[in-house]
Formats: C-alpha cells, structure tokens, sequence
C-alpha cells in the first residue's frame, strides 16, 4: 500500500526569488526507507517539512495513507497527521526526563499502557536503564536512540527524520547507523530520511531521491543510483565522477584518454560527457605519457592520485597502497572500466 | 485515491496560528502605542500660540538644560562604570569579587533617595558635611553644592553607572584574551592594548549601555525636582501641577519624546551588533593586570564610589530609621497617616509592581513568540515598537493615561490598575527583551517536535514553550517589577487618592523636609528591590 | 547568597515591627453612623492636612478617608477632568481664586455647614458653593543671623533690589499662595507692574523652590536671607528654634497693604458619600476644627472667637490689601500666562 504520495509539490519562500520546491512528485510504498540526498539548500529539508504539516505548501498536493493533508485548500496541521519526525538535534525536551520525552507523544490511552508502551520502546533501543535520566545527562549517541524511540511511540504512519547523525561524532555514526537501521527494518517503519552524506544514503536507503535545486534528478536504488546515474549532477554528486570529454564515432566513444566502447544510442558525430569513476582510470609511469601525477592522497588502503592530463583535463585514479608513485612523476592514463559508464550528451543530461 | 494537482496561482499562505500570532502581537504594539501617538498627535495640534510662545522661552533653555545633564550624566557614568568593570574584572584589585557584587547594588537604591541623602549631607550650610567640617576648622569651609546640574549630574552618575558597568564587566569577561595578547605580540603596552583594542571591541555594547542610561536620565523626574535642576521631564511635571490646561504640557511632551526616540533608535540599531564573543570551548580567562603602586588609590577609588552610590545612603538611611522608631511620635506618624498604615504602603508597592511585571511579562511573549519564530521586516518593527515605552518618560505616561482614561474607560478612572497600566506601557520593552532572549535561545526543533507529537500550538506553547523559557520569562518579570517599585512620577500623577506606594510616601515625606519619617519607607523600598535584583544579577555572566 | 538572606530578613523584621504596632483603639462616642470612604483632594500639603484629619477620624472612626494632596491647579485640573465621573467628595484649596473659579465651572455643590452663619460673608462662595477656612498672609522672613530687623525689605516690591540678588528664596509657579499672590498684585498693580516684579525677581536670582516648606528651612539655615513665605512658615521655622524675623510687608502709605487669602473647602458635586462630606466641613469650621488649624497651625482662623495661637501676630492694626476675590477668579487665567509668559519655574 502507499503510504505517501507527493504530487507537484512547490514551496517558495516569502523573500526567496528561487523555489526551495518546485513541482516535486514521487510516492512511497508502506514499510520502505527512502532517502532525500542532494547538497544543502537543494530543497530536501523543505519536502521534509512541508510533509510533517511544519511548513506549508504554495501549490501540490500531500497524502498520507490515501487521506489528503495538504492542497492549495486544505491543509491539515503537523498535530493531526500522524507523522513522527527525529531532529538534526533531537529536539529531546530538556524539561522532561528520558521517559518522559518518550511517552510525550502517547495520549488518550490509559497510564499503565503508555509505560508499558514507552517501556517497550525503550527496550527497543537499548536505554531502559536511562528512563529516569534527563537529556543533558546523556551521550550523543544515546538521546539519538531516545529522539527515534520518541518519534516512533505514537506508531506514526511515518517517520521523518533530518540528518539525525550529522550531530554526531564521525566515529559514533557508523555504529549509530547500524542500529537505526536495525530497529527501523525490525518495527517495518515508513521512513524518509534526509541526508546531505552520499555514502550514508547508499546504505540507509530501499531508495534514493536525489535532489538539486528544489527539484528530484533520478529517484532509485543505491544501485541504479550509483552505476546508473540519470543525470551528470547525480553522477557526480553520488560517486565522485570525473567528466571526460567524448566524441560519438563508428569505433565507439572517442575520449583523449582511449576509445570506449559499449552500447548507446547517439548518432556519430555527437559531442558526449563520460562519467568516470576513480576505479574507472589506470595509468602507469610513462615518459611520454598523455599527463602527469598532479598529487597523492593516501587513503589507507588505497593511494587516490590526482592527475592532470595534457589538455589541462584533471582525473582521480586508484592504485594500491603499495605503489607510491612521486608528484610531477610522467604517466600514461586510459580507460579500463569494469562496466558501462554513464553517458551524457554535451546539449544535456540523456539517460 | 485519484488525485489531481491543479495549477493553482502561487499564494504566500501564512499558517494559521502565524496569523493569528501576528494580530495578537499588533494588538499589543497598539496598546503600547496609544499614549505615544496621543502625546504626538496632542503636540501637533497643540495650539501655534502655545508652540510659539514655548518656542521663545522654554523650549531652548529646557533642550540646553536636557542635553547638557544627559551628556554629562552619561558620559560620567560611562567613565565609571567601565572603570569599575576594568578594576574588578581585569585587575589584581584586592577583594575584587565582593566589590564586584556591591557595584552593581545601587540599582536597587532610586536615584530620589540616593539625591535626599546627598542632598542633607552636603547642603550648604546646614549640611552635616559643612557643619562637621565648619566645627572641626573652626570657621566655614566650601564645599560643593549638591543642587544644579553639577549636583544632578554627581547623583544620577552615582545611580545609573551600574548599567554600564554591568554590560562592560560581562564583555571584559567574555573578550577572548587572544585579542588582546595578539594586540601585545604587535608591541602595544598594557595600556595602548586597552585604549586601542580592548574598549574598541567593547564600543558597541557600551554605547547600547550609555544609551540606556541616556534614556534614563531623559525619564528622571524625581532627582531633578529635588536637587531643583529644570529638564523637558521636571518642566512638564510643573506645568501639570501648575497651569488649568494641558497645551504646553503636551507640546514639551511631544518634544522630549521626539528626543527620546532618537536616542532609543540608536539603541535599538546598536543591540544587533552588540554581541560579544561567547564563552566557547577555546575560552580562558584573560591574565589579571598587576596594579602594582597604582593598588592603593585603585582601591580608594573603588571605596569611595561604592560609598557615595551605596554605603553612605544606606548608611543614613538605617541611622535615619532607628532615630525614626525610637522617636514616638515619629514612629506613629511613619506606621499611620490617618486611616492609612505602613502595611498598605509596603502591600501597595508590592502588588501594583507585581501585578505589572505580570501583565508585561504576559504581554510580551505574543510580541516575542512573533518577532523571533517569524523573523521578518514586519515582525521585528512590531518587536522594537513594543520597545518604545523605553522613550516616554513616566510624566508622558501619566499625561496620556489622565486624558485618555477617563474619556474611553471611565471605569478603570482613579483606580490603582491606571498606574499599573502605567508601569505596564513604561516598562514593557525590558519584558519583551528578556523573553526575546530567552526564546532565541530555544531551538523551535523542540516546538516543532511538540507538534509532530500531537500538541496543537497552544498546548505547545504550555508544555514546552513556557516552561523551558520560564527563567527568561522570570528575569523580565523581576525586571519590570524592580523598576516599577522606583517608578516615581507616573505614580504621583495618577494615583488615585489614598493609594501610596512606598516610591509615594518616601516622597511626600521627604518634599516636606522630613527625612526621618520618609526613611523607614525608603529603606524598606532599598530592601524589596535588593530581592529581584539579587536574583537578576545572578544570571549576570560576571556573577557566575 | 547571604545578602539576599540579610534582606528577606530585614524585611520580615520590618513587617513583623509594623504588624506589632495597631493603631491605638478609639473611643468613639458621637457619630459611628457615618462610615464610608471619604476621597479629600487636598490643595493643602499632607503636612498641614494630616493632623485635622486626624482628630476627625478619632470623632467619626467609621469614615475611611482616603487623601490625596497635591497642588491646588493639579487638583483642579483633575476635577474638571472628573466632572462627569466624580472621585472625589471634598476639595480644600490654600487661596480662594481656584476655589470660586472651580464653583463658577459648577465643579461644587452647594452645603452650608453647622455654624456657616457666624463665618464672616466675604469668606463665603455664592450659594454656598465653598466656604473658608482659615486666613494667612504673604509675609517676609528672614535669618536674623544674617540681616537686622531694619535691613529687611519693608514692601514686596523691594525684593528685586539688586542688593538681595541670590540671597531671596520664595515658592514657584506651582505653588497656590504664590499664583494667588500674582493674582491679587495684577488685580491691584495692573499687569506690567506685576510682570516688571516677576521679571525683577528673576533677574534677582530668586530661588524658587517646590514649595515652602524648603524656603523656611533654608532661610532657618542661613542658605538665604530672607523668604517670601505665608505666616505661618515663620512661625513653624521658629517653633523649631532658627534664628529668623518676620516682616508684614507694604504697610506704609500708598502701599497695597498686606496681601492675604484663604484657604477654603467645598463639596464636590457628584460626592458619593455626603454624610461624611458634610461631617467633615462641619468638623472643620466647628471650634474644635478651627481651633486646630489655629492652634497647630498658626493660621488665623476664620470663625470668631476662637483663639490665635499665642505666638501668633494679630491682623488687627495691620493694614490690609483688599482683593475682590470673584474678579480675581475670572482672570485666573491671565495670571497663569502671565507666569507662563515670563517663564516663572
């Protein structure tokens, strides 16, 4: 069943000259987690907002469970929609204790079932021994677990939630992660989940949206998300792509750097951006290669290397840690990718 | 579900409690702006005859007489009060953090009560300063007058330095020290680093709190009076007591208002840039200034302002007291004056102020909730109006409300709730401040979660707005109620009769010379406002 | 915090010291039957009020009486502003011009008190619109430390001598006896012989001060020469042992004489509670009343036959101005812009 459906959704604010929505449509099946990403100001939070009812739509339409909460008409207040939403800052009241914030959003029921329900939840996450405790006296990670267990405790429709790692520790979010993911997977929540992290996206999401300028680009798997990028904008903000300059010609894709070849659909002669990947790129010291090693980026378990080709082209290649090569250092680069690349026309994006 | 997205034209819709929100906040801006617009629109039509004839007499002595006070005063008091700041906050001054506290003490003393204590000690001859010294060197000695500007100017010094040295101890505390030892690895002395960095950086919080006190001093009525120097506010309390109608008065009203909202728009412009460096994580204290062979006379300096502005009066004021309940007759008439007793007074002050710091309190928070959820042009000029009482000076408050009271709530006429309507419209803008800042510093996540929760925007407002900004919300109350316990003029001129407050009685007493029965009244005022004041300046970064 | 322990506890000591002294229990024979609240707008300062006041509530203690003093334009203005909505029941003036100018506004209602008949008529409003109180002359004191009783001004007129300059202290623009005594001089000097005076003065340095009380104590403390006070000033200053004089001024030939007024009190009309009214102005001419306006006082009192304060100079012998009161009133108006007009403080 769907659990949401958005329809050309617009949101312009009242001293912005540009949209922060504009004319967004995409749907969401119940249990599934789909991820808003996209740079900031690119209109994910607004979408966000506008569907927990926090900000209101100039035109479009909103449904939660087939029930209409927001049209041009009408518009249903955050109170009686039946969204949970987690906070970049959790948003825990600083007034009440864990318990407390947990139970907030349980009413009308009678009190030994709100406790046993926010006992529950809190077993769900982990902090029942934290209950009386209050938000100051918590670590990060833990009023984290205890914003997700109060945005899930009224059983919303659907959880939203802003960037609720990006006030933690880098080293912290990866565990937090896991588990977030663990417990929304095991209640089978509804989720959207907005990110600005490519790498947190891919591994949150059933699906991506990807947004840029107010508008969604590719909506998708992490998979077709990142092997099969929509636009050059997608391909470039999920995967960290360098765009090579091509020509369309009977032998295949002709680039500075080699020719490609694998199937598409462009007339010869069509002028074309390829998006490669750093694993897409192998060079090796060459006298009188076609570039030279601009600088080495030690990654741990990989070298990055940045080169600069003779046209002035700059690229990213992998090489293995051990092969440490010097800056300056002459070298010849060229395709050898794995897999077809994403292709786009030079007039605009084509898939 | 089928469902259709009609191309609407883009509307700009508020939500609906914004706009419910924003009428709210306006009308309180009205109620703030009816004895400010009645004042002007008074003053306009005021009679060409009555403009002219002020014009050529009083109005260029009076603006001459303002001015000059208000430039002194002012600058007196910001000389003192960064003095005393740089002294207790920057400096090796021995037993720094009592004086720290008592510096800031004077606020609870009116500047009136400050200026009768002044005024017996120093009078020429019959002073007890001229007398002591006449009978210890046997012949007169000259002193200096406490009456006239240069006396006007010693006591209002002594009474509103506090403002500044308030605002400038909290930003030499929080300058990050850095600043200043980056300003010596460029080869400045001590002193160079304080004259060209230090009170650089501190400009324009100071020039907010010199403004302040600008404010003040233009509002002053009751020192004035007493120590018989004439200002826009003295003129116009005369010209009520004085004259069947109210055309001059209304006329100097309009202009000293016009003043005062010069000076309260520059204050109003200065208090966005007025943010110091905050106490983060990379903060430490600034090393301490060793005062060396300056310690001494830094320390008499210190002593002698705290006295004048604290020990002595206080002093006297308990001498004056005991003398007063150790005479029976004296103590009779300060416990009784015909069917009134000293608990009515002490009860008046009590709730008039209360029950104002109440309303103001309660009055803001739409004006706040608006100004900073909805942060816009429209939103903020509704937000510093509210801030225009600063600008009417009690005599103007008290001259609108007599006029307009009676025409359009006869009920309300000669009632108490005039005055603490009164106190309410002069004293609102230090409610709508405190409960600004206590809401900037709530993130509206906490609200918005509220929402998301089940909680429409009023149980919002009850569940988790007020109680995590009640000790915002607390501050301005005490704000309100410490000011309006001083208030003076308003309370004279509107008071219906036998409702004296404690400011009330101090003044009868004293305006009829008798220093022994006001002091009691006095003492017990300096008292109730130490309560609030103690607890306000416990919130004070320099106090923490 | 100990000093927010030290005040709580201050204060807690004060309230329970107040709460230990009730006001003494009154015997009340005559007179319970009149209770209520009793709104005085008093012209007189609480001072001079209080203690009539006083030894009425002691004779009528179920009468709450509720005073506000202030001066007497103040007052005035306030009850024209009430007019159509009266607080208060009884108003007491310190000169009659505001008296008569009020009643011609139909501000009072008419009430002759117990006795009115032996008052003489001229301190008496038509219709009995108010009715005097007491009688008090413009007299000069001055600090006998500082000048002889032959140096002393002898007439009014002389003190814009420039050789007083800075040392005259006198009451301002606010005070009644002062408008009444501008008053009463346009009336018998015309008016540019007043304001040339009221210039003089000006020029002269006078200090002029809220009200007299302050002039008294600055001449009784040698800070002026000489006050331009009412009567009773002096006598007040000397009870309290200064070293002054007085001096009834303009007593020569083709002088004006000796300015004096009188206070006065009136029904508001629209007085809630008139029993207590009229109690209290019965009180007040009663020879119980005027006795102690005579007797605390010093004032001359209005009703024959009771007696000066012993101290006291009689007016007999004196010569005096003689003031038509109800022009007087009818250019109140001209005497304020006149004071208005050479920006007396």
């Amino acid at each position: 069943m769907i659990a949401l459906e958005v329809k050309n959704l617009s949101k312009t604010y009242p001293d912005r000259a540009r949209p922060a929505v504009n004319n967004i449509s995409f749907s969401l099946p119940n249990g599934e987690v789909l991820v808003l990403v996209g740079p900031s100001g690119c209109g994910k939070t607004t979408t966000l907002r506008l569907i927990a009812g926090l900000e209101r739509a100039d035109s479009g339409l909103i449904c939660l469970n087939d029930r209409l909460v927001a049209s041009p008409e009408h518009f249903t207040p955050p109170e009686k929609r039946g969204v949970g939403m987690v906070f970049q800052d959790h948003a825990l009241f600083p007034h009440l204790t864990v318990f407390d914030n947990v139970a907030f959003g349980l009413r009308g029921g009678n009190p030994r079932q709100i406790r046993q329900q926010t006992g529950e939840m809190l077993a769900l996450v982990g902090l029942e021994h934290l209950a009386q405790h209050h938000p100051h006296a918590l670590s990060g990670g833990e009023r984290q677990r205890v914003a997700l267990a109060r945005a899930l405790a009224p059983r919303p429709v659907l959880l939203l939630m802003d960037e609720p790692f990006s006030s933690l520790d880098a080293d912290l979010r990866n565990t937090v992660r896991e588990q977030v993911r663990t417990i929304l997977k095991s209640m089978v929540a509804t989720v959207i989940f907005v990110t600005h992290d490519q790498e947190e996206a891919l591994y949150m999401g059933d699906r991506l949206a990807v947004f840029h300028d107010g508008e969604i680009e590719q909506i998708g798997t992490p998979e077709q998300i990142f092997a099969a990028s929509a636009t050059p904008f997608v391909a470039e903000f999920m995967g960290d792509s360098d765009f090579l300059a091509g020509e369309i010609t009977p032998q295949g894709i002709l680039t500075v750097i080699g020719i490609l070849r694998q199937d598409h659909e462009l007339p010869d002669g069509a002028q074309v951006q390829v998006a490669v990947r750093a694993d897409d790129i192998e060079f090796s010291v060459h006298e009188a290669g076609n570039g030279a090693i601009v600088e080495r980026i030690f990654l741990g378990a990989f070298n990055l290397y940045r080169l600069r080709l003779d046209n002035g082209q700059v690229l990213h290649a992998f090489k293995s840690h051990t092969e440490v090569l010097p800056a300056g250092a002459r070298i010849h680069a060229r395709l050898s990718p794995g897999h077809p690349l994403a292709i786009f026309c030079e007039a605009g994006p084509s898939g | 579900m089928q469902i259709t997205a009609p191309a609407l034209p883009r509307k700009f819709f508020p939500p609906a409690a914004n706009r419910r929100l924003a009428f709210t906040a306006v009308l309180v801006a009205a109620f703030v702006a009816i004895p400010l617009v009645y004042i002007l629109i008074r003053a306009v039509n005021g009679e060409a005859e009555v403009w002219y004839r002020l014009l050529n007499t009083r109005i260029w002595i009076l603006l001459g007489n303002t001015l000059l006070l208000l430039v002194v005063v002012t600058g007196g008091a910001s000389l003192v009060g960064v003095s005393m700041a740089w002294l207790t906050e920057r400096s090796d001054l021995p037993g720094r953090s009592v004086f720290r506290w008592l510096l800031a003490l004077p606020l609870a003393l009116p500047a009136y009560i400050g200026g009768i204590v002044h005024l017996t000690l120093l009078r020429e001859p019959g002073g007890f300063i001229p007398q002591l010294l006449q009978a210890f060197f046997d012949q007169p000695v000259y002193t200096p007058s406490p009456l006239g500007l240069w006396g006007a100017a010693f006591i209002l010094t002594l009474f509103t330095y506090p403002y500044v040295y308030l605002l400038s101890g909290a930003a030499f505390r929080t300058l990050h020290a850095s600043l200043e030892e980056a300003a010596r690895t460029f080869g400045h002395n001590p002193w160079q680093t304080l004259w060209h960095v230090t009170l650089p950086a501190l400009r324009p919080g100071l020039t907010a709190g010199a403004l302040l006190v600008a404010l003040d001093i233009l509002a002053e009525y009751g020192t004035v009076a007493l120590l018989r120097y004439e200002t826009f506010t003295s003129a116009i309390f005369v010209q009520l007591a004085g004259r069947y109608d109210r055309a001059a008065a209304s006329v100097l009203s309009g202009v000293l208002v016009s003043l005062a909202i010069v000076i309260l728009w520059a204050e109003l412009r200065l208090q966005g840039k007025a943010r110091y460096t905050q106490l983060d994580s990379h903060w430490r204290p600034a090393p301490l200034q060793p005062l060396g062979r300056w310690r001494v006379p830094a320390l008499l300096l210190v002593f002698s302002v705290l006295s004048a502005s604290l020990l002595i009066p206080v002093g006297v004021l308990i001498a004056w007291s005991i003398t007063a309940f150790l005479d029976p007759d004296t103590l009779s008439a300060v416990l009784r004056t015909g069917s009134q007793g000293f608990g009515s007074y002490i009860w008046n002050s009590l709730w008039s102020s209360a029950l104002a710091a109440l309303l103001g309190v309660t009055l803001s928070l739409p004006v706040a909730l608006y100004s900073v959820r909805y942060p816009g042009r429209f939103s903020r000029f509704i937000s510093r109006f509210c801030q225009v009482g600063y600008a009417i000076p009690g005599v103007v408050v008290a001259l609108s409300l007599v006029l307009l009271v009676n025409r359009f709530m006869p009920i309300l006429y000669a009632t108490p709730l005039v005055v603490v309507m009164a106190y309410v419209l002069r004293h609102m803008p230090q409610a709508v401040r405190s409960s600004e800042s206590g809401l900037n510093q709530l993130s509206p996540s906490l609200e918005e979660a509220a929402r998301t929760l089940g909680r429409n925007p009023l149980q919002t407002l009850s569940q988790v707005t007020l109680p995590l900004i009640a000790p915002g919300l607390l501050a301005g109350g005490a704000l309100v109620f410490l000011t309006s316990l001083k208030e003076l003029p308003a309370t004279l001129l509107l008071r219906p009769a036998g409702f004296d407050t404690l400011a009330v009685r101090v003044w009868i007493w004293a305006e009829e010379g008798f220093y022994m029965h006001a002091a009691p009244a006095a003492l017990l005022l300096v008292l109730i406002s130490a309560i609030p004041l103690s607890f306000l300046l416990r919130r004070e970064q320099i106090f923490r | 915090m100990s000093l927010f322990r030290m005040c709580v506890f201050l204060l807690l000591l004060t309230v329970f010291l107040v709460a230990c002294n009730p006001p003494q229990a009154n015997v009340s024979p005559t007179q319970a039957g009149i209770q209520g609240k009793l709104v005085i707008y008093s012209g007189r300062s609480e001072a001079l009020i209080q203690p009539v006041i006083d030894a009425f509530i002691t004779s009528h203690p179920n009468v709450e009486v509720l005073l506000k003093a202030g001066s007497n334009s103040q007052l005035a203005n306030a009850l024209i502003e009430e007019k159509a909505n009266p607080q208060a029941e009884i108003f007491i003036t310190t000169e009659l011009f505001t008296a008569q100018s009020l009643a011609e506004q139909n501000v009072f209602q008419s009430y002759p008190p117990i006795g009115a008949e032996k008052l003489p008529s001229e301190f008496i409003g038509v219709d009995n619109t108010w009715i005097g109180l007491t009688r008090r002359a413009r007299v000069i004191m001055y600090n006998t430390d500082l000048i002889s009783p032959q140096e002393a001004p002898k007439s009014i007129l002389d003190l814009t001598d420039p050789k007083w300059k800075g040392q005259i202290a006198a009451a301002g623009s606010t005070n009644g006896s002062m408008q009444a005594q501008i008053a009463a001089m346009r009336q018998l000097l015309g008016e540019n012989v007043t304001e040339e005076w009221l210039r003089g003065l000006l020029a002269n340095e006078v200090t002029f001060f809220g009200g007299h009380t302050d002039v008294r104590k600055a001449v009784g403390a040698g800070e002026f020469k000489i006050g331009l006070v009412n009567h009773y000033y002096y006598y007040l200053q000397q009870a309290e042992g200064s070293p002054v004089g007085i001096l009834f001024p303009d007593q020569g030939e083709g002088q004006i004489g000796l300015l004096t007024n009188a206070t006065a009190i009136a029904v508001v009309a629209g007085a809630k509670n008139l029993p207590a009214a009229h109690a209290f102005v019965d009180y007040l001419v009663s020879p119980a009343g005027q006795e102690l306006f005579s007797k605390l006082n010093y004032e001359y009192p209005l009703l024959p036959g009771v007696p000066l304060h012993p101290d006291v100079q009689a007016l007999d012998g004196l010569r005096l101005a003689n003031v038509d009161v109800v022009q007087a009133a009818l250019e109140y108006d001209a005497t304020f812009d006149l004071i208005e007009k050479v920006s007396l403080p």
